[in-house]
């Protein structure tokens, strides 16, 4: 009997979809360095091409030269440039969700749910009892949308405003203040504007999206 | 990209001192800065690389052009927003990466931001949001439809804002 199943496991370890063979080729041809210096567009079809170059950390001349801003240096391109790039920013990211944990633990944002209580009915049409779940929805989407569900099967909210919760206000900018503080910080060195501009902007879209979606429930949507 | 752990209860977190607190909260900016971000920004780099070691990015920029345009982007910005409905940080990576180049500007850089954090990763939210939260899935392309409009609208606001 353990035999057969071994057999049969065997053989089914043998078999191997046709895409197995393709991306094996595919693979030692990116590896091979075969279109390292190639003419014209097939030269990104290599390992060492997509890699790209460290930036250059400055160049000296006879008794002068320059030195670049910090490690990532100047020039770089590709994967090695964007490790350096993503190095950078671990700093901000640390610092920033550091401070929101504090605030977190001070209670911030049970005083930010009690301060939105009673504008979410109004504002986006969906009961005060939703706060809790919202202000946890801004940090984390997983955490936002289990709470919804909950919020539902306890009869705490109807079919039509779980739709505008979840698919209105969590799914647009979802957990945006964990990642606009996360990955919205590589594009803060560009920005020209004070850092909290584009989040108002984005929290305005998100609270216009939730009622493009409230008016969509009030209108498509049957069921009670 | 935010992780997947779920909150413990309050209760149990209110015993810090804001030490241990910015402490727990770092490190979790560490985790996420390792394990989340640099991996989706070492994928755009790569996706940008190929597209300018191939060519395809002048081609990706003549044919978005006039649509990008309207939001005071060029046209190789498309990929930014591709990429960033996929993930929001990959959307980040490559206008970053771009940015860097010198084929954004900063406001443009801003314009994109915006957009990113409105539509970003909706293809994942689609099922970590609406699929958790038990939303039929016959709302699902309305509501995606919504998002990603609204996304757009967002970014012809701030370009207004942020300057064109």
């Amino acid at each position: 009997m353990e035999n057969t199943n071994l057999e049969a496991q065997n053989a089914s370890q043998d078999k191997v979809r046709i895409s197995g063979y393709i991306s094996l080729v595919l693979a030692i041809l990116f590896f091979s360095g075969l279109f390292k210096d190639a003419e014209g567009f097939l030269k990104f079809f290599d390992f060492t091409n997509v890699l790209g170059a460290f930036g250059s950390l400055g160049t000296v001349t006879e008794e002068a030269g320059t030195l670049a801003a910090n490690f990532r240096g100047t020039g770089g391109a590709g994967v090695r440039d964007g490790w350096l790039f993503a190095l950078t920013l671990a700093p901000a990211v640390m610092l920033a969700l550091g401070i929101v944990k504090i605030v977190e633990d001070m209670d911030g944002l049970r005083a930010a749910h009690k301060l939105l209580n009673p504008l979410l009915k109004p504002v986006m049409g969906i009961p005060g009892i939703c706060g809790l779940a919202l202000v946890a929805s801004l940090q984390s989407t997983d955490t936002g949308a289990g709470m919804t569900k909950e919020l539902f099967e306890r009869g705490d909210i109807t079919s039509k405003e779980r739709i505008i919760f979840a698919g209105g206000f969590q799914l647009n900018a979802g957990a945006v203040l964990t990642n606009y503080l996360s990955s919205g910080a590589a594009l803060f060195t560009f920005l020209s504007v004070p850092v909290i501009v584009p989040l108002v902007i984005v929290l305005l879209f998100k609270v216009v999206a939730t009622n493009i979606v409230r008016l969509y429930v009030n209108k498509v949507v049957k069921e009670a | 990209m935010e992780t997947k752990e779920l909150n413990k209860p309050a209760e149990v977190e209110k015993k810090r001192n804001f030490i241990e607190s910015f402490v727990m909260g770092a490190r979790k900016g560490f985790n996420m800065s390792m394990n989340n971000m640099a991996p989706n920004v070492l994928f755009a780099f790569a996706m940008i690389q190929i597209l300018n070691l191939s060519g395809l990015s002048t081609v990706i920029g003549k044919i978005f052009g006039p649509v990008m345009g309207i939001f005071g982007l060029p046209g190789i910005a498309a990929t930014v927003v591709v990429a960033g409905l996929l993930s929001t940080g990959g959307g980040v990576g490559a206008a970053a990466s771009l940015a860097l180049n010198g084929e954004l500007t900063n406001p443009q850089a801003g314009i994109l931001l915006v957009g990113i954090m409105l539509f970003g990763s909706v293809f994942q939210y689609m099922g970590r949001v609406l699929g958790t939260a038990d939303v039929e899935s016959k709302h699902y392309p309305a509501l995606v439809g919504i998002d990603i409009a609204c996304g757009f609208l967002g970014m012809l606001v701030a370009s207004f804002i942020l300057g064109r």
